[in-house]
Parts: structure tokens; C-alpha cells; sequence
């Protein structure tokens, strides 16, 4: 017997104070869930990679537009997307260059978040996790805690970087762009908080779910394809609905605080963030409601 | 300690488990026998708060499960194999279970050491054989040095060293006082490690008793009778409660009568006895017996038209040959 005791004197440990689960401990764990995937490094790199390209890819493009329209004097009617005649005053375009990427990035950011919380259930890494938390909720709200962090981190860090390399890219075309100015700021705040709400909404859908390719289509459909869709039919009630699709909600909130006239196919400002806060508050309450209720 | 008291978990029309009532001691290893689909891994997960049950409540160590300050100190479980995410190493997954608890990573390390993982803790669980699935399931069971084990099929995947290896451990948990509640098919294995069984089968407690008790009171007495004239000695042995099989030629397998009343009876109409030896069943002998009944519904319910097999007397008949331990 002396043999199997020194075999397994470490099954049994000296116990130490009966410690607990609390949320900066479940922090730490998720922390440590979160760090030690590869796939979510791809993706963050992805998605950073995305962000800074096409920031890039956009400040060329609107570089050798401003020059070709401003050779010919005159320049091209119908200017701008901006929609000015004449030389097409690009302004309100170029503080968009540094989130350009955005769009695209969101779906990688917005899966990532899916991911955290569905393949914890299709790789049966939920039972470990929550036989280790029973109460089940922190696991979730540490979760978005990252994924809203990481959200809003990825597309401010991303879109500075992509700022900073358009910035070059614009002189060499005479543009200027001020990363400091405050609609340029205002922009990537803006749209680092949308990100952060896209982040919530994909963790909601992949914890109501639990399938990460049903909640990456999911979100993917509600975020890109219905909107598109809903601008293709021209019916009133399309028209109205679309408003309230999360993208356009967001589109509506990125004129907050911007000097330009309020474009009618939006909410206004404040009702685009209010419906934003409605997919995330609705997404993750029943995520929340979801994950008390069901068996793992 | 567990306690649960008339559990039952019912998915939509099917009766998962219905209405178990019993208690896992500590300082000894309970087996938790049945066949596939009898409720054996509903129940563990109930325990561990991870299914709600329909009905009826379980307790560990006085509580649910749930309301435990610090659970993986209270129980640590392996419900099945890989309940980890593939592309994580086994020490970021156990590192991420300790983080929750404040459990320092030299737990951590020696629980690698343990479990014998030292040499593939840094690669990626995706890689990992059934075997060592186990044991990192294992290792996580281990990892708060919980009061109470359950082990989910824990030898399922392992080679002989690490069964002998298994049977070791929680032999030794159970010699320190833990409560150590262990599931498993392999009936073999059950009768070298329990100390008690309990027995389950369509979600109901067929058995709830020390090991050598399940074995004993399912095998009605039996005796194994050699002798020249069978025919002779069965139409004297044949009365109510007495079953007279005859496996071979020249051999009876008698059950409801004892050895000495054999031989009286023998004796007294002078037919020559070659042999008399006493059997008793073995644990697997006495789990078909246990679970026949449930089995075969099954296998009926699957396959209506199957007749069953004719005769009230529910024991095993000669069809089937028996494995016996000769005392």
C-alpha cells in the first residue's frame, strides 16, 4: 500500500482555505479560454489586418478620385459620393477612411463572439465550465465583458493604425487627415462601440443557439444580407423596417455629433444607439434567461 | 456524500430517470451499474447541477450542488471524455478550471504528473487518444481535491496499466475517507473495485447494496449435480421452487434446494452423487439477472414482433450457459 500512497500523495492536496469562484477569479479563467486559442489569434489578426487594409485601399481610392476628378477643371458632374457638384468635397468621406474596414471586420469580431460561447457547447467544454460555475451567469457576463472589450479595442486600435498609414497615402494626393480632429475621433469611437454591440449580439445568439455555424449565419443575416435585401424592395414598409436593421441603427448613430444635414433613410442619432442597446439588451437577456434554464 | 431523493429527469415522453432514491457513503467506492441508456450519466450530470431534474432533489455534502461556495472543492467529476475545447492544451484547460477557483498552478502541475500527462500537457487536447482524454478528465477531477468523486465510464479507452491505475486511485480516495461514486459496464472491473453497487435500470434502482450481497442474493442457492441417473434424481428433486436444469450429460443445475438437501435426498433413494458442488453466481450473472427484466423490454420495445421467450420462471435457463464461480 506504501507504493500506491506515494503514487497518489498528490489525489488528495493539504486543504487550504475553501476558496471559491468569484468574478475576477472567472475573469482570469475566461482570460486564460480566451488567450489560449489559436483561432481566436487568427482572427484578431484578421480582423486588425482587414481594418488597416482597408483604410488603405480606401484612401488610394479616394486619392486617385480627388485627383482625376480635379484634373479636368469642371470636374466630373455629380462629384462625390458627398454628393457635391463640382470638385467633389471628399471631407466627410476621409474622416471615414480610418474605419473603412469596419464593415467587414465586424462579421470577423462578430464570429469570434459567437465562437466563445458556442464552442463551448459543441466541443462539450460547457460541462467542465459550468460543473466549475454553477450559478452559469458569470461565465456569460465575463464573456461579454471580453468580447465587448475586445470589440471596441480591436476596431479603435485597428482604425488608428489604418489611419495612420492613409494619413501618408492622402498627402501624396494632397489630402489631408487629421487622426486627432474630432470627426475623425468621433467616427471611430462611434464605430468601436457598434463593434462592441455586435460583439454582444453574436455572444447572445451563440449562447441562445449553442451551434456556432446557425448563430454565425444568424448574425451575418441580420447584420448584412436582410438590410441589403429590405434596400432592394421599394416598399414603404421595407423602407421603414430596414431603419431598425442593427447596421442602419448604427448608421443613423454615426451622425451623431456630425455637422451634416440628417439623412432621412435614418433614425435619428439617439434612436439608432437606443435600437443598438434593444438588440444587445434582448439578444443577451435571453442568452442569460437561456443558459439558467437549459441543461448543458 | 450524495444524497438524492425520488430524482427523476424526463425528456419530453421518455423517462430518463424515474424517481431514484439513494445515498453515496464516503470512505468507500460505490459502483454505479447499468446497462446503456438506464440513466447512469443523467443522473451524474444531475448531480452536478449541469441537467435540472423534473423532479425530486440530490444533495452533495448536504447541499445542491449549486449553492457550494467553492464546487470543484466539494466535487470533482469526469463526466465523459474530452469535455474540453480540442484546440486548447491540457494545461491552458486545466488552467482555465483552476483560475476559477484560485487554485494555484502547482495543483495544476501536480495533477499533470499525476494523471501521467507530463509529456503531452503542452500539446493540443485534438490530438489526444481516448486514453488520455481520460486521463486529463481525470486530472480535472482531481484538481480542487474534492471531498466527492464521480467518475463517468473512467477505464472506458484505457489500456491495462491505466485501469489497474484507475482501480488504485479511487480505492486509495476512498481509503482517505472520500466519497467515490464510479459508473461503469465493465461488471468485471465493478467487482474488483466497488465496495457497494447500485444498480439502475430504466431510470429505476434495481440494487442498493454491498457488492457481495448484489452477487449473493440473485443467484438463488444453486448446486451442480453429477450423477448417472439424472433423470431418476430430477423426477426426486422436482417440487414447487425448484428449478432442474440439465447443461450436460449426466450433470443437473439445481437452484432452490440446498447442497445437503440434495445429497439427503440422494442418499435416501440410493442414487449415486459424483459430484456436488455449490455455485454461486458471479456479479455479472447476477446484473443480467437484475437488469433482464428491463433489457428485454427494450429489445421488445425495439422489435415488437420478437416473441419473448416463453415461461414465467424468470431465471436464466440452460440456453444461455452461465458463468459460475465454483466456491
Amino acid at each position: 500500500m506504501s507504493t500506491i500512497q506515494h503514487e497518489f500523495r498528490h489525489a488528495t492536496a493539504p486543504r487550504e482555505r475553501l476558496v471559491g469562484p468569484n468574478f475576477f477569479r472567472i475573469l482570469n479563467s475566461e482570460r486564460i479560454k480566451f488567450l489560449s486559442l489559436l483561432s481566436t489569434r487568427i482572427l484578431l489578426l484578421c480582423a486588425a489586418a482587414l481594418m488597416v487594409g482597408f483604410a488603405a485601399l480606401q484612401a488610394w481610392g479616394i486619392g486617385t478620385f480627388y485627383e482625376s476628378s480635379r484634373r479636368p477643371p469642371g470636374g466630373a458632374a455629380g462629384g462625390g459620393p458627398a454628393g457635391q457638384g463640382g470638385v467633389p468635397d471628399v471631407t466627410q468621406i476621409l474622416h471615414q477612411i480610418p474605419s473603412a474596414g469596419v464593415s467587414f471586420a465586424q462579421l470577423i469580431i462578430g464570429s469570434l463572439a459567437v465562437l466563445m460561447i458556442s464552442a463551448e457547447f459543441s466541443t462539450g467544454m460547457a460541462r467542465s465550465s459550468f460543473a466549475a460555475i454553477p450559478t452559469r451567469w458569470p461565465v456569460l457576463a465575463a464573456k461579454a465583458m471580453y468580447a465587448a472589450v475586445v470589440g471596441f479595442g480591436l476596431t479603435y486600435i485597428g482604425a488608428y493604425v489604418g489611419g495612420l498609414v492613409a494619413v501618408p497615402i492622402l498627402n501624396s494626393y494632397n489630402l489631408h487627415l487629421d487622426m486627432a480632429s474630432w470627426d475623425v475621433q468621433r467616427l471611430m469611437l462611434l464605430n468601436a462601440v457598434y463593434v462592441a454591440a455586435v460583439t454582444l449580439m453574436g455572444l447572445g445568439l451563440g449562447a441562445l443557439l449553442r451551434n456556432s455555424a446557425g448563430a454565425i449565419v444568424t448574425l451575418v443575416a441580420l447584420l448584412f444580407v436582410l438590410p441589403i435585401i429590405f434596400a432592394i424592395i421599394q416598399a414603404d414598409f421595407f423602407k421603414e423596417t430596414r431603419k431598425y436593421f442593427p447596421t442602419t441603427a448604427a448608421d443613423a448613430m454615426f451622425e451623431a455629433g456630425s455637422s451634416a444635414a440628417h439623412n432621412t433613410a435614418y433614425l435619428e442619432p439617439w434612436q439608432g444607439a437606443l435600437v443598438l442597446a434593444a438588440y444587445v439588451v434582448v439578444l443577451l437577456g435571453a442568452a442569460f434567461t437561456s443558459l439558467k434554464q437549459r441543461d448543458v | 456524500m450524495i444524497q438524492a431523493t425520488d430524482l427523476a429527469k424526463v425528456y419530453g415522453d421518455k423517462t430518463a430517470v424515474d424517481g431514484v432514491t439513494f445515498t453515496v457513503e464516503p470512505g468507500r467506492v460505490t459502483g454505479f451499474l447499468g446497462p446503456n441508456g438506464a440513466g447512469k450519466s443523467t443522473t451524474m450530470r444531475m448531480i452536478m447541477g449541469l441537467d435540472a431534474p423534473t423532479r425530486g432533489t440530490v444533495t452533495v455534502n448536504g447541499a445542491p450542488y449549486a449553492k457550494h461556495k467553492a464546487p470543484l472543492r466539494e466535487i470533482g467529476a469526469l463526466l465523459e471524455a474530452k469535455a474540453v475545447h480540442p484546440g486548447r492544451t491540457a494545461f491552458s484547460h486545466l488552467s482555465a478550471l483552476a483560475a476559477t477557483h484560485g487554485i494555484p498552478s502547482k495543483r495544476v502541475h501536480e495533477v499533470i504528473e499525476m494523471t501521467g500527462l507530463g509529456a503531452v500537457a503542452k500539446k493540443k487536447v485534438k490530438g489526444f487518444s481516448l486514453g488520455m482524454g481520460q486521463r486529463l478528465g481525470i486530472a480535472v477531477a482531481l484538481l480542487g481535491d474534492p471531498q466527492v468523486i464521480i467518475l463517468d465510464e473512467p477505464v472506458n479507452g484505457l489500456d491495462p496499466e491505466g485501469v489497474v491505475w484507475v482501480r488504485n486511485l479511487v480505492k486509495y480516495l476512498a481509503s482517505t475517507g472520500r466519497t467515490v461514486f464510479l459508473s461503469s459496464h465493465l461488471m468485471s472491473e465493478m467487482a474488483q473495485t466497488a465496495d457497494h453497487l447500485i444498480v439502475i435500470g430504466r431510470g429505476r434502482i434495481l440494487a442498493d447494496a454491498p457488492i457481495q450481497d448484489v452477487i449473493e442474493g440473485q443467484g438463488k442457492a444453486r448446486s451442480r449435480v453429477r450423477t448417472d441417473r439424472p433423470e431418476d434424481l430430477s423426477r426426486l428433486l422436482a417440487r414447487s421452487g425448484v428449478t432442474i436444469q440439465a447443461p450436460e450429460h449426466e450433470v443437473l443445475e439445481v437452484s432452490g434446494l440446498d447442497s445437503r438437501s440434495i445429497a439427503q435426498i440422494a442418499l435416501d433413494n440410493r442414487v449415486l452423487v459424483y459430484e456436488l458442488t455449490p455455485l454461486q453466481a458471479s456479479l455479472e450473472e447476477a446484473y443480467m439477472q437484475l437488469t433482464k427484466d428491463e433489457v428485454e423490454y427494450r429489445s421488445d420495445a425495439a422489435a415488437a414482433h420478437v416473441p419473448l421467450p416463453s415461461g414465467s420462471e424468470p431465471d436464466v435457463q440452460a440456453s444461455a450457459p452461465a458463468q459460475e464461480v465454483s466456491r
